[in-house]
């Protein structure tokens, strides 16, 4: 479906401006006495979720910036998760 | 009272079937345990559930939908079957699946309007070509009939194509892939519905999934909205929500789940007699034996369970339709719709079973290509389920290839569209 994402430079685009770069999974694991498979787990193995996750964007047909938004995959709503929302009340 | 003394003579049986009006499956009571329960009311699901109590006599098996049966990839696909895949593990599965469709249409007893009229890929670059060069060994390798053709002789097949210098991307040449061609993909689910339910399968729709029963290192059952329901064994079979089902158990999958949108113009007069596909424009077409001509191909690229299409997506693909086959401009579109995709890294499915749990088999990541698969996977994982043991021919779709670094090699397929488009 077509939805918005809101670049911290230009403002709420169309999402067919955008690029998207997977979902902000933290730093990658430490290379001491990593394993293959351990390794591989990391980088292939996930599971999207109906609820809010971060994600990485790159503007690619505008400003050309990389920057993390919240986004529900079930619904393509930029919201953040219920436990955020209520800290910041 | 004519009208009335006809539907009493309705009432027979034999009446009934004469007419076409007999139920081709009916409901059955949803019982607190099952031998084997498999999750996923489309073509696979159902599949697996006939073909288990059919060739190994288990009948003591229930499909669970979420939905109705055929609401999810089964009944979104473009219903394009083909076995031109890039590895030969894939082509023998998809070739034994395309040779299939005749032999299921007597034995159901049920016209899946199979019409093998043959797939055209288009080439727009040198590059392309060679790619297609390296498909058709592989297919011909496997003894399935696949060609590689000039512009001039993929003018001959399609008169409609524009295979001159005009298109952005002009036409380098075609891959005809002759066996290949179109099934309707509703009566697939219809008739696999009919014959497990003959069969003693039970097909329960409007059950849905909420958790998943273990013990110990064992399968023992599963939540629905309509109670707890034991089973000895369970499959996962739900296409793009299989991952969702599968963290039920705290199983993480590398499949992404992604909105593939298809359309359908209104009926034209017959013009075009294959399936053309082209993958410089992500853009494939036939023409229905009603007349319309579907099409589709593009998927969105991030990862969500949306199945809403887009205006964008529409404007794509009236161009890049318009290009190769310029005949098509002005032609409105009907209907357009959108389905779920579950990708895996090498663009291949993963089947395998008794995976972290003895008694849980898996049947997901089959991507955009699970409809031309359908039946014939459902055998396999019916002999997979029956006896406990993989069948060699779905040995190399194991999870674990994934964590072994044996990539299957289907994303250089020259039928995909590069990398998830």
């Amino acid at each position: 479906m077509s939805f918005t994402i809101t670049c911290p430079i230009c403002g709420e685009r169309d999402v067919y401006e955008f690029h998207f770069g997977g979902r902000d999974r933290g730093p990658p694991p430490s290379h001491d006495n990593l394993t293959i498979e351990e390794y591989l787990r990391y980088a292939q193995f996930r599971t999207t979720r109906t609820e809010a996750q971060l994600e990485w964007w790159f503007h690619s047909n505008g400003c050309g910036s990389w920057f993390t938004t919240w986004r529900n995959p079930a619904n393509n709503r930029e919201e953040k998760p219920q436990e955020m929302s209520n800290d910041q009340q | 009272m004519s009208l009335k003394l006809r539907n009493n003579q309705v009432k027979s049986s034999e009446t009934r079937a004469i007419c076409g009006l007999e139920r081709l499956w009916g409901t059955s009571p949803l019982k607190s345990h099952y031998d084997v329960v498999l999750i996923g009311g489309g073509i696979h699901g159902l599949a697996t559930a006939y073909y288990l109590a059919k060739e190994h006599g288990i009948k003591d098996v229930a499909v669970l939908e979420r939905r109705y049966i055929g609401y999810g990839g089964s009944g979104r696909n473009t219903a394009i079957v083909r076995a031109n895949q890039r590895t030969q593990e894939n082509v023998k599965l998809y070739d034994e699946g395309l040779k299939l469709w005749p032999k299921l249409i007597d034995e159901l007893d049920f016209n899946l309007m199979f019409f093998n009229c043959g797939n055209l890929n288009l080439a727009h670059s040198e590059a392309a070509v060679s790619a297609f060069r390296l498909a058709v060994s592989t297919a011909n390798f496997c003894n399935v009939q696949s060609e590689l053709l000039d512009p001039q002789q993929c003018k001959e097949l399609v008169p409609a194509l524009d295979i001159s210098d005009r298109p952005y991307h002009p036409i380098h040449g075609g891959m005809y892939h002759g066996p290949g061609g179109i099934v309707r993909h509703d009566a697939v689910v219809w008739g696999l519905a009919k014959g497990a339910f003959k069969h003693g399968a039970h097909i329960h729709q409007g059950v849905e999934v909420l958790g998943i029963d273990t013990d110990g290192q064992k399968i023992t059952g599963v939540q629905t909205n309509r109670g707890s329901i034991s089973c000895n064994r369970l499959a996962v079979m739900a296409g793009g929500y299989s991952a969702s089902v599968c963290e039920m158990v705290g199983m993480e999958l590398p499949v992404h789940p992604l909105t593939i949108q298809a359309m359908v113009t209104q009926p034209l007069k017959p013009f075009l007699h294959h399936v053309v596909s082209s993958g410089a424009y992500h853009c494939y077409a036939n023409q229905t034996l009603k007349g319309e001509v579907a099409t589709g191909a593009h998927m969105d690229p991030q990862v969500n369970y949306s199945t809403t299409p887009t205006a964008w997506y529409m404007k794509h693909q009236a161009e890049a339709l318009c290009e190769f086959l310029p005949c098509l401009k002005g032609v409105k579109f009907m209907r357009i719709w959108a389905g779920l995709a579950d990708m895996t890294p090498d663009m291949a499915p993963i089947m395998d079973g008794n995976v972290m749990y003895d008694g849980l088999f898996i049947d997901v990541g089959w991507g955009y290509f699970g409809f031309k698969s359908g039946p014939i996977t459902g055998k396999y994982m019916a002999e997979f389920i029956a006896d406990d043991e993989a069948p060699d021919i779905l040995k190399p779709f194991a999870l674990n290839r994934f964590l072994e670094n044996r990539y299957m090699g289907e994303t250089a397929g020259a039928t995909n569209y590069g990398h998830w488009n």
